[in-house]
């Protein structure tokens, strides 16, 4: 069966410096939210507001978010997060550092102990330069599943990069293995954020993955969406998948009204992740979402 | 269809075919690399052919254009080698580590009418694009100061063993890093008629600079200093500013984001007096794929229009490479005479 996705999911982007507008803006952000406590009034906020579902990069900084989940489960007991993996920039400088398979080795066996390496080691049955790369794919997954354990998670993500680099690269093995492995490991479905919507969907149906998940900025702007909005408008009406959005409101540049009323208007979204760093601007953008969608959403609880 | 090949399957060799892969009149069907688990998960899991040897992949699979995206001490043999089977070449910036050995290769691909190109991808970003345009129709008047500053956390310890943390092999900060903008310089404003004031700094490398700065100086009365430092934690990812002083005004310019300042109302109608901001947004021309950026994308759509004569070889071409290599290599004669002073 299908799990249903949230209608409205909280992002995390602009708590990392994230703004695919602005270095200026984003460096504020980054300042603003060097202090974890920063971030969880934020979180906390939203979940006030009765958004309870949470998309989250696997940047180092939200396995502390995780542990603060975990150790208050009473108060976040209908938390549900979408992880969105890898954060790309950890492995970026690793890869610099180090090489491709310095890199590998290092986040495998990040945070192991000596023991827990060895057994990775161990199932494996070689060393990492003799492996299989799918086998190495499903390690590295699970690596950075770790910081989500004992919470619910409702989907796993593949983080746009990624995604885009194997659509690229028609890599069919390696998503059709990481859709089983999101499966079979966490009993939940695969997931896929890209900014190049259109594509992924045909590629994604040519990998015999049937009604995915795909994320995706969709802007009144046409910002970040390749190759055209018109695309994007002509795949979500005919194509049968589980769109979502991301970047409504295109790191700023459309005035948020207009910027909701259109992707509120097009067909089938499923779900909508937006980030804010207000108690204001979540209740708005919320209620905005609310009221262009009728009768669907559930009611907000407390703004 | 064109054929093509990636030598050095590594992260920027993976970014290229991904995005080449993507492109309508393209087809990649081999790669090179001299790491075993690379050619092996190529071969399972993309279906392309891979080689340890290029010269070997170039014999056999009947090519037209190679991507070389090894370590830049190995460009110059790997560029030689595949013009000399008279294919085209995208080459990873910097060039080539010394400009006498570009000097060749322009010559070189200029014998084998190949198509060429180095990966000067910031001269494709839609901001620095729109930078240069007002540039090149003297909007500021004329130019009186400027500072290309670049910064980064790629390196925050010392990492032997890595070919970017090696002398001699093309590591360092000004070879590696610094690249970027100083070729931006000269894409914007021109080579400098006289370098001085050079400073290269090791922060945690051993072997290698991490930090870059120096003045440029031109005969029509610029001035500007370039600074770049690759080991700073405090940026999340490479980061570029560029600011520029004209006697009309002023350009300030990141890879998202422009503000201009104009003196007096200026000719062109879309600004005003005073400042001016432009987002990405605002100008961004619509791009057919996506990965890390429309201009990387746009690098390699260049390249293949040219290949297909839709477009004049122009923007990072060899012999731009080489002008890039000749600053350099002044950068690193003015570190040396300081040193000795």
């Amino acid at each position: 069966m299908l799990a249903e996705i949230d209608r409205i999911i909280f992002g995390d982007n602009q708590f990392f410096g994230i703004n695919h507008m602005s270095e200026e803006k984003a460096q504020a952000q980054a300042e603003r939210f060097k202090d974890v406590h920063a971030i969880l009034k934020v979180i906390d906020a939203a979940y006030d507001c009765g958004i309870h579902a949470f998309m989250f990069n696997t940047h180092d900084r939200v396995a502390e978010i995780c542990d603060h989940f975990r150790a208050n489960p009473q108060k976040y007991s209908d938390l549900r997060l979408y992880p969105s993996m890898p954060y790309a920039h950890k492995y970026a400088n690793a890869v610099n550092e180090k090489g491709m398979i310095g890199a590998l080795s290092e986040f495998l066996f990040a945070g192991r102990t000596v023991g827990q390496a060895v057994t990775t080691i161990v199932r494996s049955g070689r060393s990492i330069v003799n492996r299989d790369m799918i086998e190495v794919m499903k390690l590295l997954v699970d690596a950075e599943m770790r910081m989500f354990r004992g919470l619910n998670v409702r989907a796993v993500f593949l983080q746009n990069i990624v995604t885009d680099l194997l659509l690229g690269l028609r890599a069919k093995p390696i998503i059709i293995e990481f859709a089983d492995h999101a499966q079979s490991t966490y009993g939940v479905d695969a997931a896929f954020n890209t900014m190049n919507m259109p594509r992924l969907v045909d590629f994604l149906e040519e990998c015999g993955i049937r009604n995915p998940i795909v994320c995706s900025s969709i802007n009144k702007a046409g910002y970040l969406m390749s190759p055209s909005r018109q695309e994007y408008e002509r795949t979500l009406a005919t194509k049968q998948f589980r769109p979502m959005a991301m970047s409504v409101l295109a790191s700023g540049a459309i005035p948020v009204d207009e910027a909701i009323d259109y992707v509120c208007s097009l067909p089938n979204i499923q779900g909508i992740v937006f980030g804010a760093s207000s108690r204001t601007h979540i209740s708005e953008t919320r209620q905005m979402i609310l009221s262009r969608w009728g009768t669907r959403t559930v009611p907000c609880t407390i703004s | 269809m064109l054929r093509g090949g990636i030598i050095g399957f590594g992260r920027m060799g993976i970014t290229h075919c991904s995005i080449l892969n993507s492109h309508p009149d393209v087809r990649i069907v081999s790669i090179s690399d001299t790491h075993g688990l690379v050619r092996k998960s190529a071969q399972k899991y993309l279906g392309v052919a891979a080689y340890e040897d290029h010269d070997k992949m170039l014999q056999e699979m009947n090519l037209q254009f190679v991507v070389v995206a090894t370590p830049t001490a190995s460009h110059k043999e790997m560029v030689k080698v595949a013009l000399a089977r008279k294919v085209h070449v995208f080459v990873e910036k910097p060039f080539t580590l010394n400009p006498d050995e570009s000097r060749e290769l322009v010559s070189l691909a200029e014998q084998a009418t190949a198509v060429n190109q180095v990966g000067y991808v910031i001269r494709f970003n839609d901001v620095f694009m729109e930078v240069k345009k007002l540039l090149d129709m003297h909007a500021l008047g004329d130019l009186v100061m400027f500072k290309m500053e670049m910064n980064g956390p790629t390196v925050l310890r010392d990492t032997k063993g890595n070919w970017r943390s090696s002398k001699g092999t093309g590591g360092g900060c000004l070879y590696d890093f610094a690249s970027h903008a100083i070729d931006l310089i000269n894409y914007l404003l021109g080579p400098p008629d006289r370098i001085t004031g050079t400073i290269l700094q090791s922060i945690h490398s051993a072997d290698v600079e991490d930090a870059v700065g120096t003045t440029y100086i031109y005969n029509s009365g610029l001035r500007g200093n370039i600074l770049v430092n690759w080991s700073d934690p405090s940026y999340r990812k490479p980061t570029h500013r560029f600011e520029v002083l004209g006697r009309e005004g002023k350009i300030i310019a990141d890879l998202h984001a422009y503000k201009v300042f104009f003196r007096r109302k200026p000719r062109l109608n879309e600004f005003s007096e005073g400042w001016n901001e432009r987002y990405i947004t605002d100008f961004a021309e619509p791009c057919r794929f996506y990965l890390r950026g429309f201009e990387f994308t746009r690098q390699l759509d260049h390249f293949v229009d040219c290949m297909c004569g839709r477009q004049r070889c122009g923007i990072a071409s060899f012999a731009q490479g080489l002008e890039t290599d000749l600053v350099i290599a002044h950068i690193r004669e003015d570190a040396q005479n300081a040193c000795r002073n």
